[in-house]
């Protein structure tokens, strides 16, 4: 019986894993090419599952499919907005604070917007990846199924766009040193353009993927987003291999917790774990040095 | 003559932070000012370690909270005088600021700002779900008006006055720690931290210490905050709060006292000014802030200042893209 327990948290562990791992991976991207921590992703998130749940489903009414397509699309058009209009300027500040306040205003202008245009009340959508699987004697859910496989395709899309495009290598390129891309032509402003909407882009999905997870509110992504910051450095902070084994050690860890601690007190987890791990191993559990 | 100006200026505003109440009649009002002097605390305390040492400082809703429960439980659940809770408040803010400073600021990069997100969400939570201690989401009621000399402060005009000194005295010391030694000490972390190791500076210690100033006024703050509105509870002490005084050091200029101060004046208030736009005046605050921070991140104080800011703004700005 325990066993089975054990095994259903870490099942249910896994896929809330992936989700920091994915948000740790998009602000990662980011932090990486203009040394910017985005503190307004969490609202990304939430704005890219409003846009699909509120704006596609539930008032056009097209299907699921059609939706995803359009709200990813319209979540790179807006990443590219941002990154010229506020990331750009933003970056070349004298002092990283002045980005940080940035950004942290550019999320409250995104929540404000989202609730003057689809309101405040708190809603779900009726029927999208809802029912359960079983295996054998464990219970799974298909919000974590899906969860789980769209998370591990969009991480090895990721690496064979870093390793194998031209625009993915250029983008490494930028992350290393900007004055050498741009002598070897590299226009460092546009691919830095092109990360952000790909982290915007990546918000998307991990909003659509949460609201089977979550009520659809405004606040329905803070807490992935905290955690998703501390899965970064639990992993080995601005690395990508890192950012997905913190982010999954994270939410199976903090899953298995509710066995020995309150459930209320399930959130502190990954905070602990970022304070411990910043005391004992600051580079991370892959230990990687930039 | 620049010297006249500033006197004149300070004077200024001293008249006016002590005029306005008696002109002013009305009790709302009068608790919107007194929240502006708990947010020049607050705000001068932030500005050690954000400001002058460029560590950025995500947690002050947290560091808030930490004062103001450790305050108000003093008082209410433990009948302790008012003092001991200030007290009590006050050495929180040296356990937070030592405990926090240390795992993060050992560390060259933006640990800090994480870290402190993560102790305000665990204090949050804490706070809301140890309801036996702190009430849960019903908060603590009914903490004592501060008793001074046994003139009981009873309504938001006497306290202002009594805080309008707390924070005169606040602003004073402050200003004194900047043009200290510790003070160019701070300052150097932010411009060239090479230089400040190279000249055998122990470069951690100074950073957990700017730290520390910042949560010991922090928690007074919150102490103080605890005690005029006579009521708290975990939900003011949010993210929105910490960006909040973050934009209060922007907006009125990083790194100086008068930006502090005059940033938390003018945050606090505008708000209240904004409120005829209803359903917009979030939006707006929110974007003015956004605005400041892209064309004039020097804040307001750099109007007056204005070619002197400009031009160490504009060479920090080269020697940052020479790094790249």
């Amino acid at each position: 019986m325990t066993g089975q327990i054990i095994l259903q948290l870490i099942v249910s562990g896994l896929a809330l894993g992936f989700i920091y791992a994915l948000v740790a991976i998009e602000y990662t991207l980011i932090f990486n090419s203009t040394g910017l921590l985005n503190f307004s992703h969490d609202k990304f998130i939430m704005f890219g599952a409003y846009i699909f749940a509120a704006q596609f489903l539930l008032n056009m009414g097209v299907s699921p499919a059609i939706g995803i397509i359009a709200t990813l699309a319209t979540m790179f058009i807006f990443g590219v907005l941002v990154a010229t209009g506020i990331f750009n300027p933003l970056r070349n500040m004298a002092s990283p604070l002045f980005a940080v306040i940035g950004t942290v205003f550019l999320g409250r202008i995104l929540t404000e917007i989202t609730r003057l245009i689809w309101g405040a009340t708190p809603f779900t959508v009726p029927g999208f990846l809802k029912g359960v699987v079983r295996i054998g004697n464990v219970v799974i859910t298909k919000a974590n199924i899906t969860v789980i496989i769209v998370s591990a395709i969009i991480v090895v899309l990721l690496q064979i766009f870093f390793n194998k495009t031209k625009t993915g290598k250029a983008m490494r390129c930028v992350q290393q040193n900007k004055t050498a891309a741009t002598l070897m032509g590299i226009n460092v402003a546009k691919n830095i353009n092109f990360t952000i909407a790909l982290s915007a882009v990546i918000c998307a999905a991990i909003g659509i993927m949460v609201i089977p997870l979550f009520t659809v509110d405004l606040t329905i992504a803070n807490m992935i987003g905290l955690k998703g910051f501390a899965a970064g450095v639990v992993g080995g902070f601005g690395y990508l291999p890192g950012a997905i084994v913190g982010g999954i050690a994270i939410g199976i860890l903090e899953n298995l917790s509710t066995l020995v601690i309150p459930t209320l007190y399930k959130d502190c987890i990954a905070f602990v774990l970022l304070i411990a791990i910043l005391l004992i191993k600051p580079s991370g559990l892959l230990g990687h040095k930039k | 003559m620049r010297k006249s100006l500033k006197g004149a200026g300070i004077l200024l505003l001293l008249v006016i932070l002590v005029v306005v109440p008696i002109v002013d009649k009305n009790t709302y009002h009068h608790i919107v000012l007194c929240q502006t002097l708990v947010n020049i605390v607050v705000v001068t305390g932030l500005n050690f370690i954000t400001g002058l040492t460029g560590q950025m400082n995500m947690g002050t809703a947290g560091i808030m909270a930490m004062g103001a429960y450790s305050a108000a439980l003093c008082s209410t659940k433990f009948n302790f005088p008012i003092i001991v809770g200030f007290i009590v408040a006050i050495l929180m803010g040296l356990i937070v600021g030592k405990g926090l400073g240390y795992p993060s600021l050992r560390l060259k990069g933006v640990y800090l700002s994480l870290t402190t997100i993560g102790f305000s969400e665990i204090t949050r939570l804490v706070l809301t779900n140890w309801v036996d201690l702190t009430g849960g989401t019903m908060g603590v009621q009914n903490i004592p008006w501060i008793n001074l000399f046994g003139n009981k402060l009873d309504t938001s005009f006497k306290i202002y006055y009594f805080y309008l000194v707390i924070a005169i005295l606040v602003t004073i010391a402050s200003y004194r720690i900047i043009h200290s030694k510790w003070g160019r000490v701070f300052k150097a972390i932010k411009d060239n931290v090479e230089a400040v190791d190279a000249s055998g500076v122990d470069i951690a210690k100074m950073k957990i210490l700017a730290f520390t100033l910042a949560t010991v006024l922090g928690c007074f703050g919150g102490a103080m905050y605890a005690h005029m509105m006579g009521y708290i509870n975990p939900t003011t002490f949010t993210q929105d709060l910490s960006a909040n005084y973050l934009a209060m050091m922007m907006i009125g200029g990083i790194g100086t006292v008068g930006g502090s101060v005059l940033g938390a004046i003018v945050i606090t208030i505008l708000p209240e000014v904004l409120r005829f736009m209803e359903n917009y005046y979030w939006l707006v605050f929110s974007t003015i802030a956004l605005l400041f921070a892209i064309f004039l991140p020097n804040g307001i104080v750099s109007l007056f200042t204005g070619n002197k800011l400009l031009k160490r703004f504009g060479r920090t700005e080269k020697s940052f893209k020479g790094e790249e």
